[in-house]
C-alpha cells in the first residue's frame, strides 16, 4: 500500500480538522458529528485515525492539566487512606 | 532681589533663603559694583547649568555602561556557542560512515557529502504529520539560505527510518513535495540502522493493523552536518525556520575546517 501523496495528506488533514472543529462546537459529542467522522475515516489511512484521535485526546488531556491543575498522585492514595 | 543676601551668606544655603522675600532696595552706585562682583553668575542659570552637565555626565557613563554591558554579552554568546560546538564534538555523531541508495537508485556514501554543509532529517514516508511537516519546514530554511547569494548551497537529506516499506521509488514519490534538491536515502534494514545509529536516532516500528501499516515512532530532528562531515548543531520541533536559518548562517561565518589552525 503506497504511502499517500501530498493531495491525499491534505484531504485527510483537512477532514480531520473539520470533525475537531464539529466536536469543539459540539462539546466532543461524538453522535452530533458522525458525517465527520465518516469522512475523516475514509481519507485517512486506518493507523492515521487511530493516531490522530490519540492525538487529541491527548491534547485535550493537555489542556485540561493545564487549565484545572492535577493532584499529584500521593494526595489522591490518601483520600481513600 | 534676596540673592544677593543668600549668596554672601554661602552658596549652598541658596535655596534655603528662597522662602525669606524681604523687602529689598535695588542697590545703585558703590553698593552696586559690590554687589555686582560679589554675585556670580545668577542662581537659575546656575542651577541649570549643573544639572545640564550633571545629566550629559550622567548619559554618557550610561552608554558607557549599556556599551560594556553588551560587549560582554557578545563574548558570552560567543563563548557559550563555542562551547555547545566543542560539546557536540566530544559527543560526536555522525562520525562513522553510511552507505546508502538515492531516490534515483544511485550509491551514496558519506564521502558523497563532504565539502557540503548538510541539513539532515530522519523519517518515513508513512508519517501522518510529524514528517511532512519537518520536511516542509527543512525545505523552507534551505529555501532561505539560498536566497544569499553569499552563502554555500546547503544539502537537504532525508533518510528513512522505515527501510521495508520506504524503498526507492517510495522515496521518489515523496521526495518531490518538498525542496528540489532534498535527497532521500534508504538501503538495506542493516544500512539504515547503521546509518541511523551514527546519529543516535531513536526508531521503533509500532503494531500492524490489518492492511499490515504501521506508524513509526522516532525522534524528531533536524541535523547539521559540516563540510568536514562533523555533527555541528541540532534543531528541534520547537525551532522556527527563521531561527534555524539564523543558526546555520551563525555556524557557516564561525566554521574552522576542521585541522586548521585556529
Amino acid at each position: 500500500m503506497a504511502a499517500p501523496n501530498s493531495a491525499q495528506r491534505k484531504a485527510c488533514w483537512d477532514a480531520r480538522d473539520q470533525l475537531w472543529q464539529c466536536l469543539d462546537d459540539n462539546n466532543d459529542k461524538i453522535q452530533s458529528c458522525q458525517r465527520f467522522q465518516g469522512d475523516f475515516e475514509a481519507k485517512c489511512p486506518a493507523q492515521w485515525v487511530k493516531y490522530f484521535s490519540k492525538r487529541r485526546d491527548f491534547l485535550k488531556y493537555k489542556d485540561k492539566m493545564q487549565r484545572e491543575g492535577f493532584t499529584p498522585a500521593e494526595e489522591v492514595s490518601v483520600q481513600f487512606a | 532681589m534676596l540673592r544677593v543676601g543668600c549668596i554672601l551668606r554661602g552658596g549652598g544655603g541658596v535655596l534655603l533663603c528662597l522662602h525669606r522675600t524681604a523687602q529689598y532696595r535695588y542697590p545703585s552706585g558703590p553698593e552696586r559694583v559690590l554687589t555686582r562682583s560679589l554675585s556670580r553668575t545668577p542662581d537659575s542659570s546656575r542651577v541649570a547649568l549643573k544639572l545640564r552637565t550633571r545629566l550629559g555626565v550622567t548619559l554618557l557613563v550610561g552608554v558607557a555602561l549599556l556599551g560594556a554591558w553588551w560587549w560582554v554579552e557578545q563574548e558570552r554568546q560567543q563563548r557559550r556557542r563555542r562551547q555547545r560546538v566543542e560539546q557536540l564534538r566530544t559527543v560526536a555523531l555522525g562520525q562513522g560512515t553510511f552507505s546508502l541508495l538515492d531516490h534515483t537508485g544511485r550509491r551514496r556514501t558519506k564521502q558523497d557529502f563532504l565539502g557540503r554543509w548538510v541539513l539532515l532529517y530522519f523519517g518515513f514516508t508513512h508519517c501522518p504529520d510529524i514528517c511532512p511537516d519537518e520536511l516542509d519546514k527543512l525545505s523552507a530554511v534551505v529555501s532561505a539560505l539560498d536566497r544569499d547569494p553569499a552563502l554555500p548551497r546547503l544539502q537537504p537529506l532525508f533518510i528513512t527510518v522505515d527501510p521495508e516499506r520506504d524503498d526507492v521509488a517510495a522515496l521518489a514519490r515523496y521526495v518531490r513535495d518538498f525542496h528540489p534538491r532534498l535527497v532521500g536515502l534508504t538501503g538495506t534494514p542493516e544500512e539504515v540502522r547503521h546509518a541511523g545509529r551514527d546519529f543516535r536516532v531513536y526508531a521503533s516500528a509500532g503494531p500492524k493493523d490489518e492492511d499490515g501499516d504501521y506508524i513509526v515512532d522516532h525522534s524528531v530532528l533536524l541535523y547539521l552536518v559540516s563540510p568536514d562531515g562533523l555533527f555541528l548543531d541540532y534543531y528541534n520541533r520547537t525551532k522556527s525556520p527563521e531561527q534555524i536559518a539564523d543558526s546555520i548562517r551563525n555556524h557557516i561565518r564561525n566554521h574552522v575546517p576542521f585541522g586548521a589552525p585556529v
